[in-house]
């Protein structure tokens, strides 16, 4: 069984690499060596797709009032603030709609519905 | 182990098909995701399933057992307080990671098949299983990337993995045939390695082909496809149980008892 000191610096080696990966999935960090580039990009997009398909789910009327730009301001948002660990989904959609607000694409009379956001 | 060995055929429940799955024929287990459930609080409608007497499987997406992090325990804990709460004969998490390096991936990530990747993977499932008051099953993920390096395949990991943690494996078929389309699994090798004695039960799903990717959608159709990987896992085991998960773009509920109805016939056709 491995334990104590060989354990430990599996998971430094591990954490690196699937760091590594999760910068280049999730917020345009460089491929990782030996990775294939187009796999990457497939990867990057489904989880963006997914991401956008949920804050759409959570946030309907914020994509209603935005439309045909629903998508490109939300993928603009998503590689700026990749979803930090602990983070939950409705605080990502709650972020996004603020993150449209200050940027003037979004209505601001609109009260703030999500009460746990925190900006990132 | 008591109450796993016949589950039969099942169902995802979700709360956007709550009546569906009440109302369908041929419901003989469901999963829940424990994410999704708070103690206390469950849903009415898992509630009435459980005075049917309709097992209620907890299915976790959060434990990143294949992280590099020591496994969160208040996850755990959690997920072992579902069980309770639906007496739960057995849980279950993916061979996966979802958070890394301060960010989460909202989705199940492949780990590499290296020996870092299964110590690790290891220590995490021991400390799960220490923490959780029933069986811990593990699923194969649908991966759109190969990790470089993998010393590995992915049948032999899966299988030192149930080597030296005991335990059990939850086989999705869905997934092995996505792997096997995107990146060149062999689902009979897989099947060949895997130890089929330690099979709790087989997930299968729907999914769509875009270009020369298949995504694993679980908000398409079930491919023929993927019941011919079921029908070849049924050629070798009779699995425990079979669950069709389903989690966005709903159907009817003519559609989903013909998929339940479909899973049924390749199971029974193997039973003699």
């Amino acid at each position: 069984m491995i334990e104590g000191n060989d354990l430990s610096a599996a998971r430094k080696r591990l954490a690196a690499q699937q760091a590594e990966l999760l910068n280049a999935l999730l917020a345009k960090g460089p491929v990782p060596t030996g990775f294939d580039e187009q796999r990457i990009a497939v990867e990057r997009r489904a989880l963006l797709s997914k991401r956008r398909g949920i804050a759409r789910m959570l946030g309907p009327a914020v994509a209603d009032e935005l439309g045909d730009r629903f998508r490109p301001l939300f993928d603009a948002y998503a590689v700026e603030n990749p979803r930090r660990a602990g983070s939950r989904a409705r605080e990502d959609a709650a972020a996004f709609a603020e993150w449209c607000r200050a940027s003037g694409e979004l209505s601001v009379n609109r009260k703030a519905r999500w009460k746990f956001w925190q900006s990132n | 182990m008591a109450g796993i060995t016949d589950l039969g055929v099942g169902i995802g429940w979700r709360s956007e098909i709550d009546l569906t799955v009440e109302r369908l024929p041929g419901v003989d287990f469901v999963e829940v995701v424990a994410e999704n459930l708070h103690i206390g609080h469950l849903p009415e409608s898992v509630t009435l399933l459980l005075e049917r007497g309709i097992p209620v499987l907890p299915h976790a997406v959060s434990l990143s057992l294949g992280g590099a992090d020591e496994v969160d325990l208040k996850r755990v804990q959690h997920l072992g307080e579902i069980a309770e709460a639906v007496g739960a004969p057995m849980v279950s998490d993916h061979v996966c990671f979802v958070r890394a390096g301060g960010l989460d991936s909202g989705h199940l990530m492949p780990v590499p098949r290296t020996k870092d990747a299964l110590d690790v993977l290891v220590a995490n499932v021991r400390l799960a299983q220490r923490n959780l008051p029933v069986p811990l099953a593990l699923e194969n993920v649908a991966a759109l990337l190969e990790w470089p390096d993998g010393e590995l395949s992915e049948g032999q990991f899966l299988a030192e993995l149930v080597e030296r943690t005991d335990c059990w494996l939850l086989v999705d078929v869905a997934n092995l045939y996505a792997n096997a389309r995107n990146i060149g699994t062999d689902p009979e090798r897989f099947l060949d390695e895997i130890p089929l004695e330690r099979l709790a039960y087989v997930h299968v799903a729907g999914g769509e082909q875009h270009g020369d990717v298949y995504h694993d959608t679980h908000a398409h159709a079930v491919l023929p496809e993927v019941l011919g990987v079921l029908d070849e896992l049924c050629s070798r085991v009779r699995p425990p149980g079979v669950l069709l998960e389903r989690d966005d773009n709903y159907p009817s509920d003519t559609e989903i008892a013909s998929e339940l109805a479909a899973i049924r016939a390749v199971v029974d056709k193997h039973r003699g």
